[in-house]
């Protein structure tokens, strides 16, 4: 098992700076993602810890061992492709077991580690077949199949699931979770989907445009994200300006709102306000002092939850709840807000 | 070939459709209707609209019919000008492959500064006059002794083929991304075994029918195989010419020119067969 470092990594094409300086501690046996939007540079940051790209400038250390000269073939590395990049004249068969045999693995050993991963990978019946009379989803999993046999010592996965429907992607992701925890191998994924992120990831590295923008835990990066950039990423809805009246109390356009004193958030200083929707309790029964007043004006039902639009004068704050009960477009409610749920910018 | 042509009139077009498929039929078939008439006639003369004569009335006093008899007669010298033929495209084919294989691969994958201008360039043998080349080079080759020379008609032969050459590889190499070939090398192969074992067996299916492709023309050049050969080299082309030269078809004619459409069919129908079966079913996957 091998700890993944990046030390200032940069790379640039051309005059154009793709990747900006950017630290990564990843340890050993841990499962990363890197999230962002398209462009940013999670590929770029893939093919350099694979060997594909040179940094230009930086190290790359696996293990505290500067790897950046070590050419590909050298880092027993793992990759999946984005496009799996199967070998199209090759049977299931053959893809997998291309690495061991380039490496000369001895033919026995070769047959019984092919036995032992299409087994784990649930291909077996499917050994003979070419990549073309494979679906999506068995293409994926020859492609992993045949990283995993390398043995590598960290595993790349460039959007593996990208390419799959939703219902494939569901049973992917546990797939792979499985796989990661089992070889206990280290992981980096990469993806632009922030649930696919938090679901899978112990921690998420969000990368704007080649900077490292926040690298955290998925709850934290959730609830508490470090920037406006990367709340509104992480899908974000409910964000409202405000000044500090006093060290727990922020008056904004639709009211004020209590907050948890945090250090750096004096008073007088200018703030966004971010609620979290089902961190919000919508109360429709009469009276209710404090919170802030508004009307639900539209109502979103999932079956399971409900979504519902508060107009609070200038601004909407959506709500989301358990659908125990149904709320009425039209009613006059009041937003109940956890000072310790709500997260200052 | 027919049987296929039966089921594509069969299935659902449209009469306009099938009426448009049998014109083009048509005039792809057409022309090889009357040589295939001429070339097993006896006498044929104007204006009759077939044959006064045919051979199989004379059996008599011709084993064969008189046609293929002189064609397939060493007098004729069909077998010759054949061996030449396949000879000379075979060797140009290895050598334009050898040449455009390594361009494609930069072509494809590198910028450089000028590389558009290079393309045009490239595509320049095209464009200007096959006549033009044709002189311009037998004055060359005459000074330099390549004139009648094998040597000197493969020489001219690269000049048109290398331009197509060129330039299908370049979409066959364009078509196979560097995902393959980074993939097999994190996989730990070496450079070599990333050529022998991913990047040849892929680029297969577009090498075949660039080479194909460069064979058949090859085959087909008249002119230059004309000025560079000066009457010492007979390739297929050639000895058409000479026996049409006339303005008439007589039959020997005809037969030559079924003759000369064959190496095309031959293989047209191989690189068919070919490109279907091994390219791995349905392409390039994903
Ligand atoms: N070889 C290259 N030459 C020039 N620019 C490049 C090269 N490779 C990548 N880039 C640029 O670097 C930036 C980052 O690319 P990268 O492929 O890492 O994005 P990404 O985050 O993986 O995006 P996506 O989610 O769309 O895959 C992009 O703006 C891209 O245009
Ligand atoms: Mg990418």
């Amino acid at each position: 098992m091998t700890k993944v470092q990046l030390n200032a990594v940069r790379k640039q094409f051309g005059a154009f700076v793709a990747i900006e300086n950017i630290d990564l501690d990843i340890e050993s046996g841990e499962l990363v993602a890197l999230l962002g939007p398209s462009g940013c540079g999670k590929t770029t940051t893939l093919r350099m810890i694979a060997g594909l790209e040179r940094p230009s400038a930086g190290a790359i250390l696996f293990d505290g061992k500067d790897v950046s000269e070590q050419p590909v073939q050298d880092r027993n590395v793992g990759m999946v492709f984005q496009r799996y990049a199967l070998f199209p004249h090759m049977t299931v068969e053959k893809n997998v077991t291309f690495g061991l045999s380039v490496r000369g693995t001895p033919r026995e050993e070769i047959g019984a580690r092919l036995e032992e991963i299409l087994d784990v990978v649930q291909l077996t019946q499917f050994r003979h077949r070419f990549p073309a009379q494979l679906s999506g989803g068995q293409m994926q999993r020859v492609a992993i199949a045949r990283t995993l046999i390398t043995k590598p010592s960290v595993l790349m996965m460039d959007e593996p699931l990208a390419n799959l429907d939703t219902k494939l992607r569901g049973e992917m992701r546990r797939f792979i979770r499985d796989l990661q925890q089992r070889f206990g191998i280290t992981t980096i994924f990469v993806t632009h989907d922030q649930v696919e992120a938090m679901e899978l990831a112990d921690r998420v590295a969000v990368i704007f445009n080649g900077h490292l923008a926040q690298y955290d835990a998925p709850a934290k990066l959730y609830q508490q994200p470090a920037s406006l950039d990367v709340a509104d990423f992480m899908g974000a809805s409910n964000i409202v300006p405000g000044r500090m009246k006093s060290d727990d109390l922020v008056e904004t356009a639709i009211g004020e709102i209590r907050v948890a004193p945090r250090a750096g958030f004096e008073t007088g200083k200018d703030v966004q306000v971010m609620l979290r929707g089902e961190a919000v309790d919508l109360l429709t029964d009469p009276p209710a002092q404090g919170g802030v007043a508004g009307r639900v004006v539209a109502r979103d039902f999932f079956g399971a939850s409900v979504n519902y639009s508060v107009d609070c004068g200038t601004h909407q704050i959506t709500v989301s709840e358990q659908a125990r009960r149904l709320v009425d477009v039209g009613t006059s409610v009041r937003l109940n807000i956890d000072p310790e749920r709500v997260w200052l910018l | 070939m027919a049987k296929k042509f039966n089921i594509a009139l069969s299935s659902r077009l449209s009469p306009f459709q099938k009426f448009y498929l049998l014109v083009i039929a048509g005039f792809i078939l057409g022309p090889f209707i009357p040589l295939v008439i001429q070339s097993f006639a006896f006498r044929w003369a104007w204006p009759d609209l077939l044959p006064g004569t045919w051979w199989l009335e004379q059996r008599e006093k011709a084993m064969a019919p008189l046609a293929w008899d002189y064609v397939l007669s060493p007098y004729s010298r069909v077998w010759e000008a054949t061996v030449n033929t396949v000879f000379i495209g075979t060797i140009v084919t290895a050598i334009c492959l050898a040449i455009c294989l390594p361009a494609a691969r930069v072509l494809a994958r590198e910028k450089f500064r000028g590389k558009s201008a290079f393309e045009f360039f490239l595509s320049l043998p095209l464009i200007v006059p096959e006549a033009a080349i044709g002189i311009a080079l037998l004055m060359m080759f005459i000074r330099l002794g390549l004139a009648g020379s094998y040597v000197g008609i493969i020489l001219a032969h690269l000049i048109p083929t290398i331009p197509y050459m060129v330039r299908m590889l370049t979409a066959v190499y364009q078509g196979l991304g560097r995902d393959f070939e980074e993939q097999a090398m994190i996989l730990g192969a070496n450079r070599w075994q990333v050529l022998r074992l991913v990047t040849l067996p892929m680029l297969l299916p577009g090498v075949v029918a660039g080479a194909l492709f460069t064979f058949l023309v090859s085959t087909n050049i008249f002119l230059l195989t004309f000025f560079l050969g000066q009457g010492q080299i007979v390739t297929l082309p050639t000895l058409l010419f000479s026996k049409i030269a006339g303005g008439t078809l007589d039959a020997s004619a005809a037969g030559i020119t079924l003759i000369v459409t064959l190496p095309g069919i031959i293989l047209l129908i191989i690189s068919e067969r070919f490109i279907k079966e091994e390219a791995f079913g349905k392409g390039f996957g994903n």
